[in-house]
């Protein structure tokens, strides 16, 4: 009993910090109907702020505290709401998201950047001192910065249960929550409601930042802020057992939570597969995919409507479909001259690293066609993409190292073994759709990068060499202009399997789908059938996609093929768009070529491109086709509108119509049909 | 409970009972309808008409009771699986797929009916229209009223045409029994009288059982024979409409008066 308290005791602070996390996002999602995966990046930027200065510029602590959770926190809550969550407060909880994932990936790169400061995040204490052993409880010390996390933790949880329980505010916001309009239409200020709900979180996000440094040990480096994110799923895992209603559950979680990550790391050994680190790794899937699975009061938080959504506007239609059909045989052509320029430039005068970048982004485009399928033709979010693509590379590897299969045939066979993993995540997530199956893909991504990746066979957590391949003659090793041969060929071939299954039967039942899947089920369409095909191909085209990936580098590792790649992947495809094959192809190339740029001319900026594409994903709800999508009707309209001019103008100078006026028709003309 | 005469019903509905939360929805309904007959589920608003329908397509199951098909319990199945068998609808609050054009909304419909379009025939790109699907899918528009609005996305039509193209999209699917939930909403006079017209053409001339839920007692004395009326869960009345109309239990119901 004494060693299961030596082991529980100090988890609780972490506990209390999962759970101010937790509470938090409760709160955001009660308040806002959004869930604010954006928490991690507030907690870093109120971690960051205070000890920046505490230990770069010396100030007090309680003032830097003040600054950092009571200032600069809620600011940015205010920020997040007047800027981004205030436009979009009816947008779709995928358009949410996305839009709070682009604000997790882009700020803590931002910070350190804006701020130059790379330095670890000390161990800075707040109120109480750190080094100082304040009691003991069963014979374990607790130390300063353990007792004021708990007791910080317990008192504002209480205050808010208080605030929410007992006061008009908390009814307002359970108002606003329901229906933010009908709230509006009752006489109830939802925009400061909403306001106060992100100023509220973000103080939390900034006191759990705060709270975290003296619990780090000093592991906190800005140069890698996404830990923050660990400490989020953390709080995410507390959130979804309390079903994202509950403050006091959501605590409870949250300190069980921390509880449970000690012991493991107490009780477990420290070799085999199940040893502490790679269970304690592993734990926030395992609990996070459990809850999602099996909480089913957590299913309802998305089923219940706004009942006024019927006011929302249809969705843009695609920019083909407003297309003049004059325009199609110049586009054709255009494009095809492109993509001839493209090889023969490549092939003769581009320099060697503009090659390599190039080629980069044409497997890069491999895999972003997957999110393709699967966000913008399923509708469905992954965020374990780049775990699908690491499956295919390992086991291209290792097939290569121990059993000499040719890199092509073990990259098929790594696609194979991803479409596998795609089937069975579609299967066993059958009964979760929207916010929740994305959590769950995140879960996955975890077990891929804490456990799934740290098997033997599948690189043990070292570097993989997966090598180029040769085919008779041609050998890929050679340069990197031959494999960006490979790499179009196989990109072409992915392009068309997309465009024949988005124009076919399977690409309007998942319009169909995405449109009303109570109607399409009227129909008989199956969602879990089609959720199993979609994951099924889209998992295999990353699969094979990471593959290539791993080949043109040569050497990968788990670290290649981080969950946070899944993240940033579809922040990026679903900036440029991600409902055509022309967003991915887009958002690879770009990616690759922006990387160059900064890398070559902007070395002091790297980390900067998926800020740039983060802040893109922002634009994801007023524009959910994607900006170059977007930006490719409003062109398409203009030169349709000129063309109607000019039209217009042939008219008048050839005089009035001697048949009269035509009667204008609503549809095209059926009889051909 | 009355029933059809003398063959076997195609939908029978067995004491079915749901609650949600503490509200009890349904208690103990029952009903059959005979192939080829047309019925109306009437009654006030919140009585649990498309609580019923939920039941039978299967987007809701009931705590206990059974819904047969041919004779055959369907409890067990899925919605889609329902919808496959025969069983398509039409819903209250407008569901159709803002993406598709009317014509992809008859195509898909007709496709999963027939169980084509498998994702093979789209990467052999066998997944066009084929001529004769093209043709189905203008005899549809055509029964419903939609012929000059093939081509246009759902996205740019009025309600009312969106409830037409919700009826003309269950009718590609071939249905067997086709459940209407309120289908002249948003509908004008006119348009109602044509919407009657099609419902009661498609019941006569393909053999569509048809199960109508329906606010509008003139559109409902069109189109069916029979009908069944529900007030706060419970069937109070069936039989004729005309005989049902003048029962003084359901003159209480609608008007809370028996006059």
């Amino acid at each position: 009993m004494s060693h299961f308290l030596d082991y529980a005791i100090p988890g609780v602070p972490y506990g209390c910090d999962f759970a101010l996390m937790a509470v938090g996002l409760v709160l955001t999602f009660r308040a806002t109907g959004v869930f604010n995966l954006a928490f991690g990046a507030q907690a870093f930027t109120g971690a960051f702020i205070f000890d920046l200065l505490v230990t770069a510029h010396h100030v007090n602590q309680w003032v830097a505290f003040m600054v950092a959770v009571l200032v600069v926190s809620p600011l940015l809550g205010l920020a997040f709401d007047r800027f981004l969550f205030r436009v979009i407060p009816t947008a779709s909880t995928t358009a949410k998201v996305v839009t709070a994932l682009g604000l997790l990936i882009a700020i803590p790169q931002a910070i350190p950047i804006i701020f130059r400061n790379t330095t670890s995040l000390q161990t800075t204490g707040f109120w109480l001192d750190p080094g100082h052993v304040y009691l003991n409880l069963a014979g374990s010390p607790v130390n300063g910065g353990q007792l004021s996390t708990t007791v910080v933790t317990l008192a504002v949880a209480a205050a808010l249960v208080a605030m929410l329980r007992f006061t008009a505010f908390g009814l307002e916001m359970r108002a606003v929550v329901e229906s933010r309009r009908l709230a509006q239409l009752e006489g109830i200020n939802s925009k400061r409601t909403a306001a106060w709900a992100w100023v509220l979180s973000s103080v939390l996000a900034g006191l759990a930042g705060v709270l975290m440094l003296p619990l780090s040990g000093g592991n906190l480096v800005p140069s890698q802020p996404l830990q923050f994110t660990t400490l989020l799923v953390f709080g995410l895992t507390a959130a979804a057992v309390a079903s994202v209603r509950s403050i006091p559950i959501a605590l409870v979680a949250g300190i069980g939570l921390g509880i449970l990550q000690n012991l493991i790391t107490g009780y477990l050994p420290n070799s085999s597969i199940l040893s502490a680190q790679n269970v304690k790794e592993a734990l926030p899937f395992a609990v996070l995919a459990g809850v999602l699975l099996f909480n089913r009061e957590l299913r309802t938080i998305e089923v219940s409507s706004d009942p006024l959504a019927a006011c929302d506007p249809p969705p843009p239609l695609p920019a083909v479909a407003i297309r003049d059909p004059r325009l199609s045989v110049p586009m054709t052509w255009g494009f095809r001259l492109v993509v001839v320029g493209f090889l023969v430039s490549a092939a003769t005068w581009v320099p060697d690293y503009w090659v390599t970048a190039l080629a980069s982004g044409l497997v890069l485009s491999v895999i972003f066609l997957s999110i393709t399928l699967i966000t913008g033709m399923g509708g469905w979010l992954s965020l374990c993409q780049a775990s699908f693509a690491g499956l295919g590379a390992f086991t291209a590897g290792e097939l290569a190292a121990h059993l000499n299969l040719p890199v092509l045939l073990g990259a098929l066979v790594g696609a194979l073994a991803a479409a596998t993993t795609g089937a069975v995540i579609a299967l066993v997530a059958a009964r979760l759709s929207g916010l929740l199956l994305a959590l769950f893909t995140l879960a996955f991504a975890l077990f891929a990068d804490g456990l799934l990746f740290n098997l033997s066979w599948l690189g043990g957590g070292n570097t993989v060499v997966v090598p180029r391949p040769q085919i008779g003659p041609v050998d890929f090793s050679r340069g990197d202009r031959n494999f960006l041969g490979l790499a179009f060929v196989v990109l072409v071939v992915c392009a068309i399997l997309v465009k024949l299954i988005q124009r076919g039967t399977t690409g309007m039942v998942l319009a169909a789908l995405r449109g009303s899947p109570t109607a399409a089920a009227s129909l008989g369409i199956s969602m879990l059938r089609q959720r199993v095909i979609i994951f099924t191909l889209s998992a295999g085209m990353a699969g094979l996609g990471g593959a290539l990936y791993g080949s043109l580098l040569v050497r990968v590792s788990s670290l290649s093929y981080l969950y946070v790649y899944s993240l940033a992947f579809v922040v990026v495809v679903i900036t440029t768009g991600s409902r055509s094959v022309e967003g991915a192809v887009n958002a690879g190339m770009s990616y690759a070529v922006l990387l160059l740029i900064l890398q070559t001319y902007f070395p002091h900026y790297t980390g900067l491109e998926p800020i740039l594409f983060a802040f893109g994903a922002m634009t994801y709800a007023a524009h959910p086709e994607g900006i170059v999508e977007y930006q490719k009707t409003r062109w398409l309209n203009r030169v349709a509108r000129a063309l109607q001019a000019l039209d217009a103008r042939r008219a008048r100078t050839a005089g009035p119509d001697p048949a009269g006026p035509q009667p204008a028709t609503v549809g095209g003309d059926i009889s051909g049909a | 409970m009355p029933e059809p005469d003398g063959e076997r019903p195609l939908l029978e509905v067995r004491s079915i009972s749901i609650h949600f939360g503490g509200i009890q929805a349904l208690a103990d309904v029952s009903f059959q309808v005979a192939p080829g007959e047309a019925v109306a589920l009437v009654g006030p608003n919140g009585a649990g008409k498309t609580t019923v329908f939920n039941c039978i397509s299967g987007v809701s199951r009931p705590d206990t009771g059974s819904v047969r098909l041919d004779g055959h319990p369907i409890d067990h199945l899925s919605a889609a699986r329902r919808a496959r068998l025969g069983i398509k609808r039409t819903f209250q609050r407008l569901e159709v797929f803002p993406e598709l054009t009317v014509r992809d909304h008859f195509l898909v419909a007709d496709r999963v009916s027939r169980g084509d379009g498998r994702l093979w025939r789209d990467l052999l790109n066998m997944g066009r229209p084929t001529t004769a699907e093209l043709e189905a899918a203008v005899r549809v528009a055509g029964v419903v009223g939609l012929p000059d609005a093939l081509d246009t996305p759902v996205a740019a039509l009025t309600l009312g045409r969106c409830r037409l193209v919700e009826l003309g999209r269950a009718l590609a699917g071939r249905p067997r029994l086709l459940l209407a939930d309120e289908p002249s909403s948003g509908l004008d006079v006119t348009e109602t009288a044509e919407l009657a017209a099609v419902l009661r053409a498609v019941q006569r001339d393909e053999g569509v059982t048809i199960v109508l839920v329906e606010h509008d007692l003139d559109m409902v004395a069109e189109v069916v024979d029979r009908a069944v009326v529900l007030d706060s869960g419970h069937v109070i009345a069936a039989g004729p409409l005309s005989q049902v109309i003048a029962d003084p239990v359901v003159r209480r119901a609608y008007l809370g008066r028996t006059a």
